[in-house]
């Protein structure tokens, strides 16, 4: 954890399963940052899901999250950027996920340090379910770019530009 | 005919969607389950080092890597044709012990108790682990948090990672328990029995105390006579890590035990136009559609099913929770979806109390934690029982070790065709008409939330917007109405 041992206070979150095609996306991008933001941010890949993910993101003060995400609405390789305000409250009850803000909810709740500010890149991906597939063609010509948007990001933290995101407080 | 299709629109989570065929009367006509899957495992499988199994399918799915990694460590072992040492097999279960404890936690506060705890027509944006806190205490959510942390830095010491383990090894584990980790191991586990206790009371204090929620899960909606399976010791008794499975009938008598590796004998797989996924069912009976009744060979995995399919808990406190649960429900089996929840809880201890017993035995510390495999692998099968159920691993190899053929069926698979009874019996019982209610669309979510399926073994959250959507549309796909709740 990042809070008060001198560790770095920035975490850089890269989500999804690393065999399954396109949903590799974000921990692509945290392989690639690991060692270059080394004292800048702890850099960590995970394929776990909500609420599991309090326990990854509590005690830090900032974090940047990349996740693959299939809307349909745009096409593959479309990386959208949200602060928490614009993620908005999962409310799909089919297994009580949770997302950012129904994390921060209750990590504030219960008194857990949470991240104040937050920034999401999620990409647009096509096929996510094929084992092996690796990145498809239009994922993996934006990889560079969401690379580079991450670590822009990470680097304009640490050297105190607070972002266009510096509310992200959940707000209750 | 109308359609009702729930889809909360998700990105790659694998969310099921539920359809409800609604006919012109008004009553539904059917009513399934769909579910996405994971596409392409045999092949991704061939070719690869069967040493690297535990690992590449820990990492197929987010939320219970420790049962695959498991699974394929056990399935090597066969493989290689090697016996682990004492010590390395109660290595291996005191960590999968604390894996389950802290998975069915995580289940039981965060994701389906909350309809029982908050209440099943509550509000949807109440009934989540804030609406349990503001119910049950806000320490119980630093509880949850905190048991769970303690094991998992245990199994990342332990294991090498919580998330994906390492540690199992054909012939044994990596490295040996130390005393101070033993320590740990045995301090967490009084720690973790305690709460399990409390979760037990919870749910007295919560669920059985009030009626209504007892007449919601002893209701016809939630109820299916089938066939239940389950790992059991060489005294029936419920075990998560080792022994054979055991299948018990509708009336609860035994009806058939047998090895992992005889699993082909016994459960087979029906293929719908539907679904991805297979309908298991028990080849000694047969498959007779998506019935319940002593002549479908439709049956469940998972706690309820464990408890059912067993003679007892294998210890104290774990017993004394499984006698109360069939004394309060009836008696054997336990036919009533919903009670998987108390089963969970009544587990939950059985790990923790097990987890302690292992840690407590001088034995768990020995260097003598690997036999090194020296034959040629052939076969191998192993199984687990995942915190979701019944879980197979089965590899062949060539003479170098090479997977040519690698098989899985997981709990949701053993579960799949009992889910399917369960969303069209509620959706029947509960939904009349297009004009739906939406507690009564809770209610019909929550008869397959208490399996806890595992959509598509590939689970993680887009922190992001995932509105509900029911569609209604007529057959020929003309869109009646469309009701969104974001």
């Amino acid at each position: 954890m990042g809070a008060g041992d001198g560790r770095p206070r920035t975490l850089v979150l890269g989500l999804g399963n690393e065999l399954a095609g396109d949903d590799a996306v974000g921990v692509r991008v945290a392989r690639a940052l690991l060692v270059e933001l080394d004292g800048v941010a702890d850099v960590v890949e995970s394929s776990a899901s909500g609420l599991a993910l309090i326990e990854i993101l509590a005690g830090y003060d900032r974090a940047v999250i990349v996740d693959a995400i299939l809307t349909g609405r745009n096409p593959p390789g479309t990386i959208t950027e949200m602060g928490m305000a614009d993620v908005g409250r999962v409310v799909a009850p089919s297994t009580h996920q949770a997302g950012l803000p129904e994390l921060a909810a209750v990590a504030s709740r219960l008194g857990l340090a949470f991240p104040s500010r937050t920034v999401v890149f999620a990409v647009e991906v096509e096929d996510p379910y094929t084992l092996g597939a690796g990145l498809s063609e239009p994922v993996a010509a934006a990889l560079e770019e969401l690379i580079d948007r991450v670590r822009h990001r990470v680097r304009s933290w640490a050297t105190g530009d607070p972002g266009p995101d510096a509310d992200t407080s959940p707000g209750g | 005919m109308t359609e009702i299709l729930i889809d909360p629109i998700t990105r790659l989570e694998g969310h099921g969607k539920i359809h409800i065929f609604v006919n012109d009367e008004g009553s539904v006509d059917h009513a399934y389950l769909q579910i996405p899957e994971l596409r392409g495992f045999e092949k991704f499988a061939q070719g690869r080092r069967a040493e690297d199994m535990p690992q590449i399918t820990s990492r197929i799915c987010g939320v219970c890597p420790m049962a695959h990694h498991m699974a394929g460590t056990k399935t090597l072992d066969d493989l290689f044709h090697v016996d682990p040492p004492p010590a390395a097999k109660k290595v291996r279960e005191m960590v999968y012990d604390a894996f389950m404890v802290e998975d069915h936690a995580l289940h039981f506060f965060f994701l389906g108790g909350p309809d029982f705890v908050v209440g099943p027509t509550a509000p949807k944006a109440e009934r989540n682990i804030l609406g349990v806190i503001g119910k049950v205490g806000l320490e119980i959510g630093k509880e949850v948090i905190g048991v769970r942390k303690e094991l998992r830095d245990l199994m990342v010491e332990a294991a090498g990672k919580a998330a994906h383990p390492v540690f199992g090894l054909p012939g044994g584990v990596s490295k040996p328990i130390s005393p101070e980790l033993r320590d740990r191991f045995v301090a967490a586990a009084a720690h973790a029995v305690e709460f399990g206790k409390f979760s037990l009371q919870v749910f007295r204090d919560v669920v059985l105390a009030n009626q209504q929620y007892v007449d919601l899960v002893t209701s016809e909606a939630y109820t299916h006579r089938t066939y239940y399976m389950g790992l059991v010791d060489a005294q029936n008794r419920v075990n998560f890590y080792d022994g054979h499975l055991r299948v018990v009938d509708p009336d609860g008598r035994e009806f058939l035990t047998f090895e992992a590796r005889e699993y082909l004998d016994h459960v087979a797989e029906h293929v719908e136009p539907w679904s991805y996924i297979k309908f298991c069912y028990l080849k000694d009976v047969g498959w007779n559609g998506f019935n319940d009744g002593p002549d479908s060979g439709v049956y469940a995995v998972a706690p309820l099913a464990r408890l059912n399919a067993s003679d007892g808990m294998s210890t104290p406190v774990a017993q004394e929770a499984y006698e109360e649960l069939f004394a309060t429900l009836g008696g054997k089996p336990v036919h009533f979806t919903l009670a998987t929840h108390w089963a969970r809880l009544v587990e939950l201890v059985n790990a923790a109390e097990r987890m302690g017993e292992l840690a407590a035995d001088p034995e768990i510390v020995s260097p003598d934690v690997r036999a090194i495999p020296t034959e040629t692998p052939t076969v191998g099968i192993g199984v687990v029982e995942a915190p979701r159920g019944t879980l197979f691993h089965h590899y062949e190899t060539d003479e170098r070790g090479l997977i040519t053929m690698a098989n899985l069926i997981v709990a949701t698979q053993n579960n799949a065709a009992r889910i399917a009874l369960s969303v069209d019996k509620a959706a029947k019982a509960l939904v009349h008409g297009p004009e739906v209610d939406e507690g009564l669309l809770n209610e019909v979510e929550m008869a397959f939330r208490a399996y806890d399926p595992c959509f598509g073994c590939a689970t993680h959250a887009l922190p992001g917007e995932m509105p509900l959507i029911v569609e209604i549309r007529r057959m020929d796909g003309e869109l009646v109405r469309e009701i969104r709740r974001d």
